[in-house]
C-alpha cells in the first residue's frame, strides 16, 4: 500500500499517540482488503457513540485519544446515544448510565465532534453528495447515503470511524470503488407498498436472502418518499448487512436497469410478494399476546414529517392509562416540531419526544424492569428485529397508524393487520 | 472423510485454543451477545442460549449494527469474549473488534470448516502461520483437563 509522507507521518508518530493508532488501524484494515492506498474523506459519522455500545472499554479508547491531544481532522457528527441528555432522571435513566455517557460525549467533543447524537445526520444538514467519499457508521445511516445520495462508503465501527476521523483518510477499499458498488441481486417487488412500513418488511425480508450483496429493486414507484426509504435502508441492514442497494428510476447510480448492475447479469433473481410482507410480519411480532406498555415511533430517529402525522391523529385524544408514548427524532427537529405545534399536541396527549436515544442504544432493559414493562409496539423493522434479544422485550410490529391507535386504546390490534394482508 | 487441517488467510496475527462455536448463521454482537456475560442472546438465533466466552467462534460473516466492534472489545475486556474467530467472508465490523480485541482471526478458510467442525471440538487457531486444525485427542485431553483445573482452582 502506497502511503503519501503525510500518511507515513502519522504512521511513524511524528503526529503523536493518536494519529499513530489510527493510521495503525488503517493501514492493517487496507491490507486486509488490497487497498492501493488512502483516500480523503470529507465527513465522518461516528457510531460508537452511545456507552450501550462503546461500553467502559470504548469510552476509556476515545478518552486516551481526547488526552493524548487528538483531534479531528474531519466534520464529524455523533451518532445516538444512551440517553436524552435534557430529561434523562425524568424518564428515569440512571445516574451512572448518565455519567458514563458524559464521559464519552464529552471526549468526542474535546476532540472536535459535533454531539447531535442522531442516527439520521442526513435530515439535520450532513448531506453528501453523489460520488462523495465519507466514512460513516451507524448501519441504517450508511445503507441510506451510499444508496439515496450516492455517497462512498464502508460499513465503518466505531474504532474506524474514530480513526478515519483522527487521520482524515481511509483505505480506498469496498464502497469506495466504482466496481463494487454495481448491484448483485434483483428484487422485483411484485406487490403494492403502502405507508413506511411495508417498506421496512420488503427490507427485512431481503436481508434475510442478500447477505452483504448488493439488491436493485424494480417495481417501487418513483414517488417513494424519503421516510419510507429510511425504513428500507434500517431493515435491510438489520436482518443482513447490506450498505448499497438501488432502485431502478429513483436512485442516482441506477438510471436504468443496465446502469445499475453495470452491464453485468444478476447473480440471483427474488420475487417480492404479499406473502413476502406475511412472513416479515409474522418474524417482527414477538409477542404472546403480552399486553403493550410503550409505543416507540422514530427507528431510524423521526422526520418532521412523521412527527406531523402523528400529531394529526393524536389532535384531541389522549393515550391510554399506562400506556407510554416514545417518538424519538434528532434536537433539530424536536425544535422544529415545537414551532409548528407538533409537539404540544403529543404532549397533551401524553405523549413525548425524546432526542439524543433510542430504545435500541439505550439501556431499555433496565428502564423495562423498573417500570414493570411488558411488551414494545413499533412501526419499525429495525427495532422490532432488536428489541427482543436486547432487552428482552416482546414486540408488537405495525404501521403507524396501527401503533398511534395501541397508544390510544391501550391495547394491541395484531389481528386486524393480518387481516389487511390476508384480503 | 476427516479433515481436521485447514488453511486460511491471517486477518488479525496470534494464536489460540479453545472449544469451537459453531454457527451457520451470520452473527450481529448488538442485541445478539451479553457481552457481560458472554450469552448469545438474539431470540431464534442457532446459538441462542449458547456462551462464546473463551470459545473459537467459527460463522459465515457478521452482520448488523455496527457498534459491533467495540462491543467486541468489551466481551474480551470483560474476559467472556471469544478466543478467536473464523469467518467465510471477513465483514470490517468484525475485523475491526478483533484488531483492537487483539485476538487472532481468519478467513477464506478451506475447506469451509462450518461443515468439518462441530461445537465443542478442541481446535487451535494460528492465524500468523494462517491455520486452523482441530486438535488431537491427546492435546485435547490435556486442554481441557487444564481448563477444569483452572475451574477448580477458581
Amino acid at each position: 500500500m502506497i502511503l503519501t509522507d503525510q500518511e507515513k507521518k502519522m504512521l511513524d508518530g511524528e503526529e503523536g499517540y493518536p494519529a499513530q493508532k489510527a493510521m495503525q488501524i488503517l493501514v492493517r484494515l487496507g491490507e486486509i482488503y488490497d487497498a492501493d492506498r488512502m483516500i480523503p474523506v470529507s465527513k465522518v459519522h461516528m457510531p460508537g457513540s452511545s456507552v450501550v455500545v462503546a461500553g467502559e472499554a470504548g469510552t476509556r479508547l476515545v478518552e486516551k485519544m481526547a488526552a493524548q491531544g487528538g483531534h479531528f481532522k474531519v466534520f464529524t457528527t455523533l451518532n445516538t446515544g444512551a440517553i436524552d441528555m435534557g430529561s434523562w432522571s425524568e424518564i428515569g435513566y440512571s445516574r451512572e448510565t448518565h455519567d458514563l455517557q458524559q464521559r464519552l460525549t464529552r471526549a468526542y467533543e474535546k476532540l472536535g465532534a459535533l454531539a447531535c447524537h442522531t442516527c439520521t445526520p442526513y435530515l439535520i444538514g450532513s448531506v453528501p453528495r453523489l460520488g462523495e467519499h465519507i466514512a460513516w457508521g451507524e448501519s441504517s445511516a450508511i445503507a441510506f447515503v451510499n444508496s439515496v445520495f450516492g455517497a462512498r462508503t464502508n460499513r465503518e465501527g466505531g474504532p474506524s470511524a474514530l480513526a478515519a476521523a483522527l487521520t482524515g483518510v481511509v483505505p480506498n477499499y469496498g464502497f469506495h470503488r466504482q466496481e463494487n458498488r454495481y448491484g448483485q441481486i434483483h428484487v422485483k417487488v411484485a406487490t403494492a407498498l403502502s405507508g413506511t412500513v411495508d417498506y421496512g418488511s420488503l427490507g427485512y425480508w431481503v436481508g434475510r436472502r442478500t447477505d452483504s450483496k448488493i439488491p436493485v429493486f424494480t417495481g417501487i414507484p418513483k414517488d417513494v418518499t424519503t421516510d419510507q426509504l429510511k425504513m428500507l435502508s434500517a431493515a435491510l441492514a438489520s436482518s443482513g448487512s447490506v450498505a448499497l442497494y438501488h432502485i431502478v428510476g429513483v436512485t442516482p447510480e441506477a438510471a436504468d436497469f443496465e446502469t445499475a448492475f453495470g452491464g453485468h447479469q444478476p447473480v440471483e433473481v427474488l420475487t417480492f410478494e404479499r406473502s413476502g410482507l406475511r412472513e416479515s410480519e409474522g418474524l417482527l411480532n414477538k409477542h404472546q399476546n403480552q399486553p403493550v406498555s410503550i409505543v416507540v415511533i422514530g427507528c431510524p430517529h423521526a422526520s418532521i414529517q412523521e412527527i406531523e402525522s402523528i400529531a394529526k391523529q393524536l389532535d384531541g385524544k389522549k393515550i391510554h392509562d399506562g400506556m407510554e408514548l416514545w417518538i424519538t427524532a434528532a434536537q433539530p427537529v424536536k425544535a422544529y416540531a415545537e414551532r409548528c405545534g407538533f409537539e404540544q399536541t403529543i404532549l397533551a396527549a401524553g405523549g413525548r419526544i425524546v432526542t439524543d436515544t433510542c430504545p435500541i442504544l439505550s439501556p431499555m432493559g433496565y428502564l423495562a424492569k423498573a417500570r414493570n414493562m411488558h411488551a414494545l409496539a413499533t412501526n419499525s423493522a429495525k427495532l422490532a428485529h432488536y428489541a427482543p434479544g436486547q432487552w428482552g422485550m416482546p414486540t408488537y410490529y405495525g404501521s403507524l397508524e396501527m401503533c398511534i391507535q395501541i397508544a390510544i386504546d391501550g391495547a394491541a390490534r395484531t389481528v386486524s393487520l393480518g387481516e389487511r394482508h390476508e384480503g | 472423510m476427516k479433515v481436521d487441517h485447514f488453511k486460511g488467510r491471517k486477518i488479525v496475527g496470534g494464536k489460540a485454543r479453545g472449544q469451537a462455536l459453531v454457527s451457520p448463521e451470520p452473527i450481529c454482537f448488538l442485541g445478539g451477545v451479553d457481552v457481560k456475560t458472554g450469552w448469545v442472546t438474539e431470540v431464534g438465533h442457532c446459538l441462542e442460549g449458547k456462551n462464546i466466552a473463551g470459545k473459537v467462534l467459527v460463522f459465515p460473516i457478521g452482520k448488523g449494527s455496527t457498534g459491533g466492534s467495540y462491543l467486541i472489545f468489551e466481551s474480551v475486556e470483560n474476559g467472556v469474549g471469544p478466543c478467536a474467530i473464523v469467518n467465510r467472508t471477513v465483514e470490517q465490523v468484525t475485523a475491526i473488534g478483533c484488531i483492537i480485541a487483539e485476538i487472532p482471526m481468519l478467513d477464506q478458510v478451506e475447506p469451509d470448516p462450518i461443515d468439518f467442525i462441530h461445537d465443542g471440538d478442541w481446535v487451535e487457531v494460528d492465524a500468523d502461520a494462517g491455520t486452523l486444525r482441530i486438535l488431537s485427542n491427546d492435546e485435547a485431553r490435556e486442554l481441557s483437563e487444564s481448563a477444569l483445573h483452572g475451574a477448580a482452582a477458581r
